[in-house]
């Protein structure tokens, strides 16, 4: 078991993939006995410092005369990209340059504190954009207003009412745009066009000084709201001219909208709610007795505009900040189609907005931005495997061909994506289907290849593609189950049917997405557990399974299935989040980390369990979206006393500071920001903690979740031990 | 270093604000992050070892009466990660002249070249600089790395002041975002009209 655990971990480091199963079932039956299907989690873009770029295309002295291949004998200045040919000494530009484009969509509907550190930050932000870089301003309240950028002085800007939606075709004339010339089909390798920048999108280095200044003088929307309602926002149909403009003229080369919101849409296509205050926006409730009005017209006008912005390769950002719900349920599919974020917070006016805005713009050791634009993925599989789909910020290119199965899942019926905003941490889901009959020999030694390439524009301006190839071997389930079994990943298989389940759960209804949770749980610990019939005491399950029931348990609990606690937006975000991460930070969602700091010995792991909080002690829990640091019931005396100014008790003043020193280790890389919670025994945030923990001990259940109708199988306020319990029974029972 | 610090959030308009760090203290360690609180526990349920759950101790103690001190003596073992030392001491504050004599000369040198608009434009913010500096309106640590970024600029370390500039944004955009954009280009066109002269080669990476 060790060697695996090793096998799955070098892999993961090198190739960015894990897989439900490393051993693959031969045949398409016994693959589909497994219960968990073959699967795997892949971060295209992992990151890999001791990779170079290789150029895929020979890349030639640009002086007429020389033409010479660059080569290792060069001098190459990275963060310059320029090159000097070692044989006519002439600087070369590194690659095509593709520029970045930036447009900024910003609402002034907010209070004027809120507006001015959101004009701080996008202030700040040019510093942080390459020179070359293109941007543009949009601003919204009741009208919606496009700014010509560079006119020497005047500052001009095309106003559109906020209550029409508008066609590209409509846009490109009233904004007087032409569309680029169509490239050429030229023969041999294809030297993209730049397209020039326009009066509306124009390089930060000849416009900084200008943009500083107008995003300065932005004044709140200066239509009065009378009391009892709210400002009329015309989100729609702002972010309808922002897809208009890019698609009129940068299609397919990367460009990122990003979204500035501080409240919800309340006018034209894509309202959400009305404007009066007394009429409250939508919640869960009101969903599942279908009485929200707005909701199925918002939720269509964005999912076309994510659609359009996606076949174009462009990205919309949203960042959305207030202290009541914005329409992000509606808007979903703007971030999770193209790979854009998705930023909750509740003012603009906070660390938690300003920084994760600021790690948008993270550099690389060699000074790139880590985001890449205009993605598209495609996987080649061996014959023997067919691609049921992908979960994960994509949308399908429709590609058909045999690799592809006719049972789909998530993204499917496709073997190429497009993924149109991606980083390092970027990570997709993929099915597979085994599609071996069952008594069909393996060919003696023969493994199964899966390939994936993403191209992918890098923030340097090059288009770039990166290879990952696998294989793993075959077995054939009816002899060889136990090299099977051995092969389990079950951090990985708990992440990818965790993805499924989160998938289904926003398609269909929830309880019936538990049950089906729990039958593939019962399923599995039939088929791979050790028992005897009907005598749930003898059950045992190997340490490479013990884990993922633990996992399945915290999963049903979690914000990502159970929706009544929190508002719509509040679920799209955490489903948003859960949806992209990689393995180790999804595990987290699902199961946070639990860290106990005592005097009793050095920080230590400890079960999520309500017998881990002491009073004695210090707990530090990450759940991803939080940190709370939580002090027990002495130690919250203690501090409350000031034992840690008194020098003789320097040792406690340590003992406060080690969880909060390692709390800012996770805070210091995590995107987003999480919020920062530092509670005590009775003190009211100390909720985030007692939610969490599993209840094992009955005088703590007043803390613990409300009770759940329609109960599925396993009932949901039971604490772990009763779960398993439940477990061993159904998985033993011969009636099942 | 004056540029690496953390600064708590703002409670009062966001809820649960995690503390802001300074750009300086944000640079990627490059390559994957570590992470160093990754560990968990198995419950022990299905291990083969048929323990029950450990025996919950004394779940809701009492407070006690006459609460005990902390042990003085216990080694407390250190967090997991080392500790960046807070800098503590006041540098005496650098003289406004010295800081604007290599703007200036910057400015002086990019007229011929650039234009009449733009070299105003930076004039302009340089001027306003300048107001904010001498009424008092400038934080300690913004007049430190303006002076840190003028110096650079004198020696053509184009780099290393367009990062200072980067973090002033970024640490101190209240006070600095109306006029700092003027200094960006400055550094810009500076180093346009100073090819750098020569081309660092990176090896291997």
């Amino acid at each position: 078991m060790a060697t695996f655990q090793e096998f799955i971990q070098q892999n993961e480091d090198r190739d960015g993939v894990r897989f439900s199963w490393n051993v693959w079932p031969s045949s398409r039956l016994e693959a589909t006995r497994m219960v968990v299907p073959v699967a795997s989690l892949f971060t295209p873009l992992k990151e890999r410092p001791d990779l170079p770029p290789i150029q895929y295309e020979p890349v030639l002295c640009s002086r007429a005369t020389c033409r010479a291949v660059l080569n290792p004998l060069c001098q190459v200045d990275y963060r310059a990209k320029l090159w000097a040919c070692n044989f006519c000494y002439q600087r070369n530009q590194r690659g095509p340059q593709m520029p970045l484009n930036f447009l900024y969509v910003v609402d002034t509907c907010m209070e004027d504190d809120d507006l001015q550190a959101l004009k701080e930050s996008l202030q700040m932000s040019l510093s942080l954009l390459p020179p070359t870089a293109l941007v543009g301003l949009i601003t919204f309240g009741r009208m919606v207003q496009v700014h010509e950028l560079g006119c020497e002085g005047i500052s001009k800007s095309y106003v559109f009412r906020g209550t029409k939606d508008l066609s590209a075709k409509q846009l490109q004339e009233m904004l007087g745009l032409t569309k680029p010339a169509a490239a050429q089909a030229g023969r041999g390798p294809q030297q993209p066009q730049v397209p020039p920048s326009n009066r509306f999108l124009q390089p930060v280095q000849k416009i900084d000084m200008n943009l500083t200044d107008l995003l300065g003088e932005l004044q709140r929307d200066p239509w009065p709201v009378t009391q009892g309602k709210r400002p009329l926002r015309s989100l729609g149909v702002a972010l309808s001219i922002a897809v208009g403009l890019l698609e009129c003229t940068f299609s397919n080369t990367g460009a990122r909208i990003m979204a500035f919101i501080g409240g919800p849409a309340t006018q034209g296509p894509g309202m959400v709610v009305g404007d009066e205050l007394k009429t409250p926006i939508r919640s869960w409730h009101d969903i599942e007795k279908d009485n929200a009005k707005f909701m199925k017209k918002a939720t269509k006008h964005y999912e076309a505009l994510a659609n359009r912005a996606a076949a174009n390769g462009h990205i919309i950002d949203i960042y959305a900040c207030a202290l009541d719900q914005t329409g992000l349920l509606e808007m979903k599919c703007c971030t999770n189609h193209t790979g854009g974020y998705m930023v909750m917070a509740d003012s603009f006016n906070t660390s938690l907005f300003k920084q994760t805005f600021q790690r948008v713009f993270t550099k690389d050791v060699q000074g790139s931005f880590k985001m890449a634009l205009a993605g598209t993925l495609e996987i080649k599989t061996s014959r023997e495997i067919k691609i049921s789909g992908a979960i994960g910020p994509c949308v399908s290119l429709n590609a058909k061909g045999p690799c592809v199965s006719e049972n789909e899942i998530g993204t499917g019926g496709t073997s190429q994506w497009k993924i149109c905003g991606l980083d390092p941490n970027t990570t997709l889901a993929f099915y597979f289907e085994v599609v071996n009959q069952h008594n069909a020999p393996i060919p003696q030694g023969g493994r199964g290849a899966i390939q994936y390439v993403t191209q992918y524009q890098h923030s340097s301006g090059q288009r770039r593609i990166r290879v990952t190839t696998i294989a793993r071997n075959w077995a054939d389930a009816q002899t060889q189950i136990q090299s099977i079994a051995a092969s389990f990943d079950q951090e990985a298989a708990a992440i990818l049917m965790a993805r499924l389940a989160v998938y289904r759960a926003e398609t269909e209804e929830g309880p019936d997405v538990l049950r089906w949770l729990d039958r593939q749980l019962i399923r599995l610990c039939q088929k791979f557990g050790d028992y005897h019939k009907d005598d749930p005491n003898s059950f045992r399950f190997s340490e490479t399974f013990s884990l993922y029931p633990q996992f399945m348990f915290h999963l049903r609990r979690s914000p990502f299935l159970q929706v009544f606690n929190n508002s719509p937006d509040e679920s799209t975000y955490y489903r948003h989040q859960f949806m992209r991460q990689d393995l180790t930070q999804s595990l987290i969602m699902v199961q946070p980390i639990l860290y106990a700091y005592s005097f009793n010995g050095p920080p230590e792991p400890v079960l999520l369990d309500s017998s881990s909080i002491l009073p004695d002690r210090i707990l530090l829990m990450d759940t991803f979206f939080q940190i709370v640091i939580y002090h027990g019931e002495t130690v919250s005396q203690w501090r409350k006393a000031g034992y840690q100014d008194m020098p003789e008790y320097e040792n406690f003043r340590h003992l406060l500071q080690a969880p909060v020193d390692d709390a800012q280790e996770l805070l210091h890389t995590r995107f987003p920001m999480p919020r920062y919670i530092d509670t005590e025994h009775g003190g009211s945030q100390a909720r985030f903690l007692l939610s969490k923990v599993n209840p094992s001990q009955t005088h703590n259940n007043m803390y613990a979740w409300g009770q759940e109708s329609g109960a599925p199988i396993l009932t949901d306020d039971v604490s772990l031990q009763v779960f398993m319990d439940h477990l061993k029974k159904l998985a033993v029972s011969s009636a099942a | 270093m004056s540029d690496r610090f953390v600064k708590p959030g703002n409670q009062e308009h966001g809820w649960n604000d995690p503390p802001q760090f300074s750009y300086g203290s944000q640079k990627d360690s490059g390559g994957p992050k570590r992470n160093i609180l990754n560990k968990r526990v198995h419950a022990p349920q299905f291990t083969g070892s048929g323990a029950e759950m450990p025996s919950p101790s004394v779940a809701m103690p009492t407070p006690p009466r006459g609460m005990n001190p902390p042990p003085m003596d216990s080694i407390t073992p250190p967090s997991v990660c080392p500790k960046t030392p807070s800098d503590g001491k006041m540098e005496t504050e650098p003289s406004f002249e010295d800081v604007q004599e290599p703007l200036y000369g910057a400015l002086n040198a990019c007229r011929h070249t650039v234009k009449k608009q733009i070299c105003d434009d930076v004039e302009r913010r340089l001027k306003l600089f300048e107001d904010m500096w001498k009424s008092g309106k400038l934080s300690h640590l913004v007049k430190h790395r303006m002076h840190r970024l003028s110096q650079d600029l004198k020696r053509k370390n184009w780099d290393a002041a367009d990062e200072i500039h980067r973090g002033l944004m970024v640490d101190h955009v209240a006070e600095v975002s109306q006029w700092m954009v003027g200094v960006k280009r400055l550094i810009a066109e500076a180093r346009s009209l100073n090819p750098e002269q020569n081309i660092c080669t990176d090896p291997g990476s």
